[in-house]
């Protein structure tokens, strides 16, 4: 599926139909009268952009600087306002959306499935905990944690270059369940029996309750999705999208398919230990159970139920997704069957996902009554 | 015992196991090489199968061989209805979203089959009352030689199926090239309602050939789903005779890692055999490449 760009080039004004002799790809004849709507407010038009580095912004305009401020302002008083469970489950969903996003840079951006995720979360998890408990200072825990992640994506990627569509998507399910299996049987980490991750205390501050646990996550998270944004934007983006959609043109025009498509695992696998990394000392204590084949089904249908091939959209499946898992969980019996309808619920009436569906909405708005 | 009644034993335990194997990798292979849907709620159509099957056996009193008819054509209107109300509609068309849709599936199944038929285990007696018989020296249980003739039973059936009737025939040529089977003028519709179905049959057929070997409950069929899409990517995605090769090889294998290597490394070693497999052949040891167009 392809990322539909928010906005689309203005198409030809309905007042100019193309002559139907006119050659494919010859332009259409320019309309006698006024221009259409760019500039019709005497202001910068909303809706389409006609400079470069007007679409390179990452923020645009007064709009998009207000709501950022506004989004960055509500995650930081959060905790002043809300109860320790509610600052408890939002931290989880800053841990979850950053596994999200790593997982939309794989699936989202270079095509490539994942059904093993939760084995990067553990592999940072663990790694985070055992490097702590052996007091390694933290910042160089989580860079750790990143490493050790990374290097696991080194090692499913490559042979993941042969693999596509159902066999990557079960060598990647083998991958998460080995790693399970290596750690229920390693004695070092605990076995199945499990460790205990203790809240961090660095720069003299102790981070043991939920609260300044929350802002250290929700500062990490936030600098790294920023990160993940950019990296969108950037040559590397572009060549993974390039991959993604036509893998022999993306080679023709010289981009290393076997780089690229390692170096996607390669970096989605290091988010993913970051968020292992931060998920660790959350929770408190690590069982190789918790990282489980759902888990890793979960990240999958964030990324799917948020609208694939979309950044924003791995964020909002992942505060839906998180969010509908802790409402449910209050009813029990019932959660597992609701929870399975609204997905499938979700995928019949929006192939798109809820981002998706919030961009053609928005782009109705804008354009009506166009 | 002597070596040879082991390696009996050996062989046939893992053919048992393996033909439950090959029947799950059957279905799922028959589905995905006709709709292109890997199919994660195959295990739980077959868990619902064989609910139906427990309760027409101890509630309703049910001789075996009707509680067993009645509950595979039940999972064939289900197979059907599932397509007909869930894949159908669905205007997703990526292979991912497909997916993700039959995992959205298995989670609705299983929670419905949690709510109804409750979480705890339940005992699903076998087929025949079980004895052991002695071969060469190795003991073997009749319940778990009847399950593998069954399962041989069935595969032959399909076999027939896609062999000599018109229905089979037609699905193979929406297996084959789905844009000329619809030119032709197949009722792909209904083709692809009766692919739901068969799958769903062998789903429920592994399923019940399963449940006297372990116990009944919603999570029942995890373990042989995995090891049935192992299995299928081990013979290869789009071949029927690969699923059943590589349900039985990975049946046996498993059995031999289990009794000469270690109890632990059991459950890990079917992956690390579909990553020694797909490593020497990308697509199975009987599939074919899907040729690419520019």
């Amino acid at each position: 599926m392809s990322a539909e760009a928010p906005t689309d080039p203005p198409a030809a004004p309905p007042a100019a139909t193309p002559s139907a002799t006119a050659p494919v790809g010859a332009e259409a004849p320019r309309p006698v009268g006024p221009a259409p709507r760019p500039r019709r407010y005497g202001r910068q038009s909303l809706l389409y952009r006609d400079r470069y580095e007007q679409d390179l912004r990452l923020v645009r305009g007064v709009a998009g600087w207000t709501g950022l401020g506004l989004a960055a302002l509500a995650v930081a008083v959060l905790p002043l306002v809300t109860r320790g469970y509610v600052v408890y489950n939002v931290t989880l969903f800053y841990v979850y959306a950053l596994v999200a996003v790593s997982l939309a840079v794989l699936v989202g951006m270079t095509g490539q499935v994942s059904l093993g995720h939760a084995g990067f979360l553990a592999a940072g998890a663990y790694a985070q905990a055992a490097l702590a408990s052996e007091g390694l200072p933290y910042p160089l825990t989580l860079l750790a944690a990143m490493a050790v992640a990374a290097l696991l994506g080194l090692v499913i990627g490559v042979p993941a270059l042969r693999l596509e569509g159902p066999y990557l998507a079960i060598a990647t399910l083998g991958f998460g369940l080995a790693v399970q299996q290596v750690l229920n049987n390693w004695s070092y980490v605990g076995a199945s029996t499990g460790r205990f991750a203790d809240r961090p205390v660095f720069l003299g501050v102790d981070f043991y309750g939920d609260r300044p646990y929350y802002w250290l996550v929700a500062a990490l998270a936030a600098l790294t999705v920023w990160a993940v944004f950019n990296l969108e934007r950037s040559h590397v983006g572009r060549a993974f999208r390039a991959v993604r959609d036509a893998d022999l043109a993306a080679q023709m025009s010289g981009i290393g398919l076997a780089k690229h498509k390692t170096l996607a695992f390669v970096v989605s696998a290091a988010i993913a230990g970051l968020a292992g990394a931060l998920y660790g000392p959350l929770v408190g204590y690590l069982t190789p159970e918790s990282f489980n084949l759902l888990l890793s089904i979960k990240f999958l249908l964030m990324v799917v139920v948020g609208g694939l091939g979309l950044l924003p959209g791995a964020l909002v499946g992942a505060g839906f997704i998180t969010g509908l898992e802790v409402y449910l969980s209050t009813f029990r019996a019932w959660s597992q069957l609701v929870f399975g309808l609204v997905v499938i619920l979700v995928l019949v009436l929006e192939p798109a996902g809820l981002y998706g569906r919030w961009l053609k909405v928005r782009r109705y708005w804008k354009t009506w009554p166009m | 015992m002597s070596g040879l009644g082991a390696a009996l034993q050996v062989l046939v335990s893992g053919a048992t196991v393996g033909s439950v194997y090959a029947l799950v990798a059957l279905g799922l292979v028959l589905l995905y090489r006709t709709t292109r849907i890997l199919n994660f709620a195959h295990g739980d159509i077959g868990v619902l199968g064989t609910f139906l099957a427990y309760v027409l056996l101890t509630q309703l009193d049910l001789p075996f061989g009707v509680s067993f008819a009645l509950a595979l054509a039940a999972a064939a209107l289900i197979g059907a209805l599932l397509y007909l109300v869930v894949v159908r509609p669905a205007k997703t068309e990526t292979d991912l979203g497909l997916i993700i849709l039959t995992l959205g599936l298995a989670l609705a199944l299983g929670g419905f089959d949690a709510l109804v038929f409750g979480t705890d285990n339940k005992v699903v007696p076998t087929l025949v009352p079980d004895r052991v018989v002695r071969v060469a020296g190795a003991g073997l249980s009749v319940a778990s030689l009847v399950t593998a003739s069954l399962g041989v039973v069935l595969m032959l059936a399909l076999w027939a199926l896609l062999s000599y009737t018109r229905l089979g025939i037609a699905m193979r040529a929406l297996a084959q090239r789905p844009d000329v089977a619809e030119a032709l003028g197949l009722p792909v519709r209904t083709v692809l309602l009766a692919t739901w179905g068969a799958a769903a049959v062998l789903a429920t057929a592994a399923a019940l050939l399963f449940a006297p070997t372990t116990l009944l409950n919603p999570s029942m069929m995890l373990d042989p789903l995995s090891k049935g899409f192992v299995a299928a990517v081990i013979g290869g995605m789009n071949s029927l005779p690969g699923a059943v090769l590589g349900g039985y090889v990975l049946g046996v294998l498993e059995l031999v890692v289990g009794v000469y290597v270690s109890l632990e490394f059991k459950a890990s070693f079917a992956f690390l055999v579909v990553i020694l497999v797909l490593l020497l052949r990308p697509h199975g040891l009987l599939g074919r490449p899907d040729v690419k167009r520019v």
